[in-house]
């Protein structure tokens, strides 16, 4: 347990000395702040503007779920990008300086390693999501008050859910390849077989990666909660598989 | 847009925290000259160019050890 604060710690450190913190930060608090503006902004460029033969556009005003459409599009997208981005050397840069070598000769367990690094990873991503979600929050319920969300918890609950599961990928890839980019192109493939897997309307009720984007139909109640049930209780159980693959992958990994 | 000041509330953070990145970025890519991946030349332009992900790169992947 002491091995595990004590690392814990330091990943701390590391994580502020090398700017990932701060970046993580200012990354999420931009898509807190960008998601309500662009609901605000979108119909205000393009309403009134003629398109010649006197056909004008008409865009309806912006409401409450527009900003929210926009939070779950840009955290879904540029916000996992940058997760997966700023967490790609989380066990490549330690493998490949040799840094752990003197530590764990020291007889510091191997699963501790791994585990604290996701339990620091975790924090960080759950930080800078809550930011931007207390962020957007505040901007939508200023500009919109008093708007009606359906599932609240849930809904914002899947893409946190889905970023624990990128972290545990990219741990499970960077031990099992050793190189940020090993780690990097195994959490792409993985997405990308997961979007092919989402053609077929049998798997997308358990394709994690509706998480990722899709419980915005929960909070216009389109979709129901049973709907994604199957998809998180799948998605947790990958962390915990995962997590548990990299130990073990780990342990027989020559340093 | 004819009321901009409507938006202020929104574009000063946006605005500060892009200028930010792009140029904390830009400046430690000057100040230093090795990088684990890419030259110079590359990454001012990323860290410019790319908006966000430039920067983030940057300081993921580029950053050379101290």
């Amino acid at each position: 347990m002491k091995a595990f604060i004590a690392f814990t710690k330091k990943e701390f450190t590391e994580s502020l000395r090398t700017y990932r913190l701060v970046i993580l930060a200012a990354v999420f608090l931009m898509l807190g702040v960008m998601s309500p503006l662009i609901a605000k902004i979108f119909p205000e460029l393009f309403s009134g503007v003629d398109m010649g033969g006197g056909l004008t556009i008409i865009m309806p005003e912006p409401t409450v779920m527009d900003s929210w459409i926009q939070f779950f599009s840009n955290v879904g997208q540029m916000g996992m990008l940058a997760l997966i981005i700023s967490f790609s050397g989380i066990m490549a840069n330690e493998l490949s300086r040799g840094t752990l070598i003197n530590l764990l000769t020291k007889g510091m367990k191997r699963h501790t390693v791994i585990l604290s690094k996701f339990l620091s990873a975790s924090t960080l991503w759950t930080a800078s999501y809550l930011l931007c979600l207390a962020v957007c929050y505040a901007y939508t319920e200023y500009y919109w008050p008093g708007g009606v969300l359906h599932n609240a918890f849930f809904a914002f609950l899947a893409p946190w859910l889905f970023g624990e599961f990128l972290i545990a990928l990219l741990i499970l890839g960077g031990v099992l390849f050793g190189s940020y980019t090993g780690s990097l192109l195994s959490c792409f493939g993985v997405i990308v077989s997961m979007l092919i897997l989402n053609i077929f309307p049998a798997a997308q009720k358990y394709n994690p990666i509706v998480l990722a984007g899709d419980t915005l139909q929960l909070l216009n109640a389109q979709k129901e909660l049973p709907d994604f049930i199957p998809a998180a209780i799948l998605c947790a159980a990958s962390v915990v598989l995962l997590l548990a693959l990299s130990v073990v992958a780990f342990n027989k990994k020559r340093i | 847009m004819e009321n901009l000041q409507e938006y202020l509330p929104f574009l000063i953070p946006l605005a500060v925290i892009q200028l930010g990145l792009m140029l904390s970025s830009l400046i430690h890519v000057l100040r230093h000259k090795t990088y684990r991946v890419g030259n110079r030349v590359l990454w001012v332009v990323l860290c410019l160019v790319v908006s966000v992900i430039g920067p983030v790169l940057y300081f993921a992947i580029g950053k050379g050890d101290e």
